[in-house]
């Protein structure tokens, strides 16, 4: 089966992300399983902040998932207009509103919702978690 | 291949109404089959005559008129939610018995809820 996740729940208010990466990980140590990509919508955004710092005790769901991404080969979308309305740029979002910082942490890319679109359609099921 | 947009959450509440329509404009500009389900607290977001301000929240009944533009032609409210309502809301939905709701969601190959 090949999977795509749609990811909307926060990191922080939801246990989203963490069951997500349960599933993704359950999904590839089948064989059978291929991931196709991850979506990261509403407040699952929040994610690719690379200034969120859980204490070092803690899980850090963020750089779990990169690596997992990083280990498969599953590209790590962040929708973009979900992002930049709750403060997530990379550089090049950051030129285009003129600001002087950004955030968007390693592994992950801003994309529009028609990479959903395309998941949606490459994929045999998507998972939603939220 | 059809997917479904289901809307049960409050279009004031949070911003999930306004990104959930966001994606079927896009499903919609990707030309895919897409059609809209509003049930529960989403059916304030057709009450006519709304005027929220800025801050209250985006004005999104003014979305609806236009998304015949995306072909977005299917938006079903259920019977019995529109009767209980009791305000006129707007017109450009189909209204369905519990019986077709069910129909209609089995006729979806993806259904993403907000």
């Amino acid at each position: 089966m090949n999977y795509s996740l749609l990811i909307t729940g926060s990191p922080t208010a939801s246990r989203a992300c963490y069951s997500a990466l349960d599933f993704a990980e359950a999904a590839v140590a089948n064989g059978d399983n291929t991931i196709q990509g991850i979506f990261f919508y509403e407040e699952a955004v929040a994610i690719a902040s690379s200034l969120a710092m859980p204490p070092r005790d803690e899980c850090n769901i963020r750089d779990e998932w990169s690596a997992f991404a990083k280990q498969h080969n599953i590209p790590l979308y962040v929708c973009i207009a979900a992002a930049l309305r709750r403060g997530q740029l990379n550089e090049a979002e950051a030129k285009r509103h003129e600001v002087e910082h950004f955030n968007l942490a390693d592994g992950y890319q801003l994309e529009g919702l028609g990479s959903l679109v395309s998941l949606t359609l490459e994929s045999d099921r998507i998972m939603r978690f939220k | 291949m059809s997917t479904l947009i289901y809307l049960s959450s409050s279009p004031y509440t949070s911003s999930s109404l306004k990104e959930a329509l966001d994606l079927a404009l896009v499903f919609g500009t990707f030309e895919q089959a897409v059609s809209i389900a509003i049930t529960g607290d989403a059916l304030a977001l057709l009450v006519e005559g709304q005027t929220p301000s800025k801050r209250q929240g985006k004005h999104l009944y003014k979305l609806l008129d236009g998304l015949e533009f995306y072909d977005i032609e299917n938006i079903y409210v259920k019977e019995t939610e529109v009767k209980a309502f009791g305000t006129s809301l707007w017109t450009g939905v189909q209204a369905i018995s519990q019986e077709a709701w069910i129909d209609m969601l089995e006729q979806h190959q993806h259904i993403y809820r907000f």
